[in-house]
């Protein structure tokens, strides 16, 4: 009892730091992930540019390391530090940090439009403290597209979603309106976790599919190795709409570049910290988006691609 | 500081869970993965009865009576059924997920602009202080209520039963209706603890159960070790300890994120100073 109490005293005194008159940037992942990591560097690329750089601000930077009380734990740690601003990445500290604090500016990254993840009050307005970059999901008619267009003959699509996903869940709603409207037959099957995967690609795969649609969720970006080396074996090429996939074995892809998307939402914070006002910010679309493809890939299923599309490693 | 009070407030938070543990472990010595389930379904129940315009505290019975009833499925497949009770658990936990996602209709449902819990009388101006002072109110309640239960001649056939099952039996006692009660009883607690945190982080997601368990289980033993000396079984000072088990678990990664660990090695310094907290009683006594 007593070395409880000595160690509960440890941790008050040890929660006392020196003030700094720098700004405080919060940034918060929810895991450790390759794209994610992406965003992050984008966004504090932005901030250096800007002229915000370990001289004049500070970071706090916490990973929650997908446990969910932890990322809660992490954001209320950042939030006791009186941040000038929290950036979050991706979607659920997003959604954390607007319930935790109205009045931190919160710069979100790799997150649906607030609507979509039911961020916004009966009126339809965000939150007024929300800024940063989103993405809604017209982007996935294009990518999904790309197999039209590259595999004239293809009839069967075949995909895995993640039911626990949001974003995983919306995004198939939207490819199988899409390949319906373009006479594609969509061939579905949902994994809850990426230690499933092999065995649902491979049940896919002997449904002849033509081709691979990987969606953007967490399950595939953990996965996209053994995804790839499935299909491979078939013979089926992978399209996806992260261009970070098509460096892990996708053919081509269309959609938001993960650096840019980072780089947006720090822009924006860096414009704030120059003006200290959030007048004239709003939760904005992401710009970048560019076509692009795997060019060891494209060989092996013997495909060409033209100069809209850029090529990648 | 008021970093702290949110790290003793997660922890009240989970302290209904540590105590459903506390049952189902402690007791009947089954180490019960339903609770994975049961967690989300609390705190599912929560978010969908709230959203839908009914009052916070209409919810709470409900999901606890909905984690009891995965319970009670859990208990039945193990006692009726003779499945093992670990594959029962997880057999229920699985299940659970698919009656999750259905009942939510979506993966994550945030709260944003309802009533909470913790919004429905005001003792303070400060939320956190709200919190903290209705979340010990509920667990001041349900501890009590678990002592109480524990006590009556129900609850000592209860906690014979986990003691010596056979005996019991031959002293004209239903171990299985004992059991699947119990095991009942342990995930309507759960549930509880799950209708808490999704008011307190202010969103149910799908996810939101997975290694809840682990926190359980956790929190039982650093109370147990804590606070148990030889002889002394008495179960006010064991739920007593469960409960500080809970917020000492919440402290001891509260203290690890406030000194800025790289995140890489975040569970591993976690994991060390629970072994620190939990060996120095231990340490001294052999000295």
């Amino acid at each position: 009892m007593k070395y409880l109490f000595y160690s509960f005293l440890l941790v008050f005194i040890s929660c006392t730091s020196p003030k700094s008159n720098k700004p405080i940037i919060g940034f918060i992942d929810q895991l450790q992930d390759e794209t994610l990591e992406k965003a992050k560097t984008g966004f504090f690329d932005a901030l250096k540019q800007n002229g915000f750089d370990s001289s004049s601000i500070e970071v706090i930077y916490r990973n929650a390391q997908n446990d969910q009380p932890t990322m809660l734990q992490s954001l209320d740690y950042i939030i006791s530090k009186n941040p000038t601003l929290i950036a979050t990445n991706p979607t659920l500290p997003t959604i954390s940090a607007v319930q935790k604090t109205k009045t931190i500016p919160i710069f979100m990254m790799v997150s649906p439009r607030p609507d979509l993840a039911k961020l916004t009050d009966a009126a339809g307005k965000s939150p007024a403290n929300l800024f940063g970059t989103y993405e809604t999901l017209d982007y996935l008619d294009t990518a999904l597209l790309l197999i039209k267009n590259v595999l004239p003959n293809a009839k069967k699509v075949g995909t895995i979603y993640n039911q626990s996903e949001p974003q995983s869940v919306d995004a198939l709603a939207r490819i199988e309106k899409t390949c319906t409207d373009a006479g594609l037959v969509l061939i579905k099957m949902p994994v809850n976790n990426s230690s499933e995967t092999q065995l649902v690609v491979a049940s896919l795969l002997s449904e002849n599919i033509d081709a691979f649609f990987a969606l953007p969720d967490n399950t595939v970006f953990s996965s996209m190795e053994i995804i790839v080396k499935s299909c491979d074996d078939k013979n089926v090429p992978v399209f996806t709409s992260e261009e970070g996939l098509v460096s892990r074995g996708a053919v081509a892809a269309f959609g938001a570049d993960m650096y840019q998307w980072g780089f947006q939402s720090g822009t924006q914070a860096a414009s704030f910290l120059k003006s200290k006002s959030t007048s004239g910010l709003a939760p904005e679309i992401v710009t970048v988006r560019r076509r692009v493809y795997n060019q060891m890939k494209a060989e092996q299923f013997g495909l060409a691609f033209d100069s809209t599309f850029t090529s990648v490693k | 500081m008021s970093f702290y009070l949110s790290a003793i407030i997660l922890g009240l938070g989970f302290a209904s869970l540590a105590m459903g543990i506390f049952i189902s472990m402690r007791i009947f010595n089954i180490p019960d993965i339903t609770t994975d389930g049961s967690f989300t379904l609390g705190g599912v129940v929560a978010a969908v009865l709230i959203s839908d315009g009914y009052t916070p505290l209409f919810a709470l019975p409900i999901a606890f009576f909905a984690g009891a009833a995965a319970g009670a499925i859990t208990g039945f497949i193990h006692t009726r059924l003779k499945v093992n009770a670990l594959l029962a658990g997880i057999l229920v936990m699985t299940a659970l997920y698919s009656i999750n996602l259905a009942i939510m209709g979506r993966s994550n449902l945030p709260l944003i602009n309802y009533p909470s819990i913790f919004s429905s009388s005001s003792f303070s101006d400060s939320l956190a202080i709200q919190q903290f002072i209705i979340l010990t109110l509920i667990i001041l309640v349900i501890f009590s209520a678990l002592i109480w239960l524990l006590k009556t001649d129900f609850g000592l056939a209860m906690r014979a039963t986990g003691n010596n099952e056979k005996m019991i039996r031959a002293l004209g006692v239903n171990t299985d209706a004992m059991k699947i009660f119990g095991i009942a009883l342990a995930n309507g607690l759960t549930a509880i603890s799950g209708y808490l945190i999704t008011q307190i982080q202010g969103f149910a997601d799908i996810n939101m159960g997975i290694g809840v368990v682990i926190i359980g289980l956790g929190s039982v033993m650093i109370g147990q070790i804590l606070f148990s000396r030889k002889g002394n079984e008495r179960l006010l000072i064991q739920l007593t300890g469960v409960i500080i088990g809970s917020i000492v678990f919440r402290m001891i990664l509260a203290f690890a994120l406030s000194i800025g660990i790289d995140a890489i090695y975040l569970k591993l310094v976690v994991a060390v100073f629970v072994l620190i907290v939990v060996s120095i009683p231990n340490l001294k006594s052999k000295a």
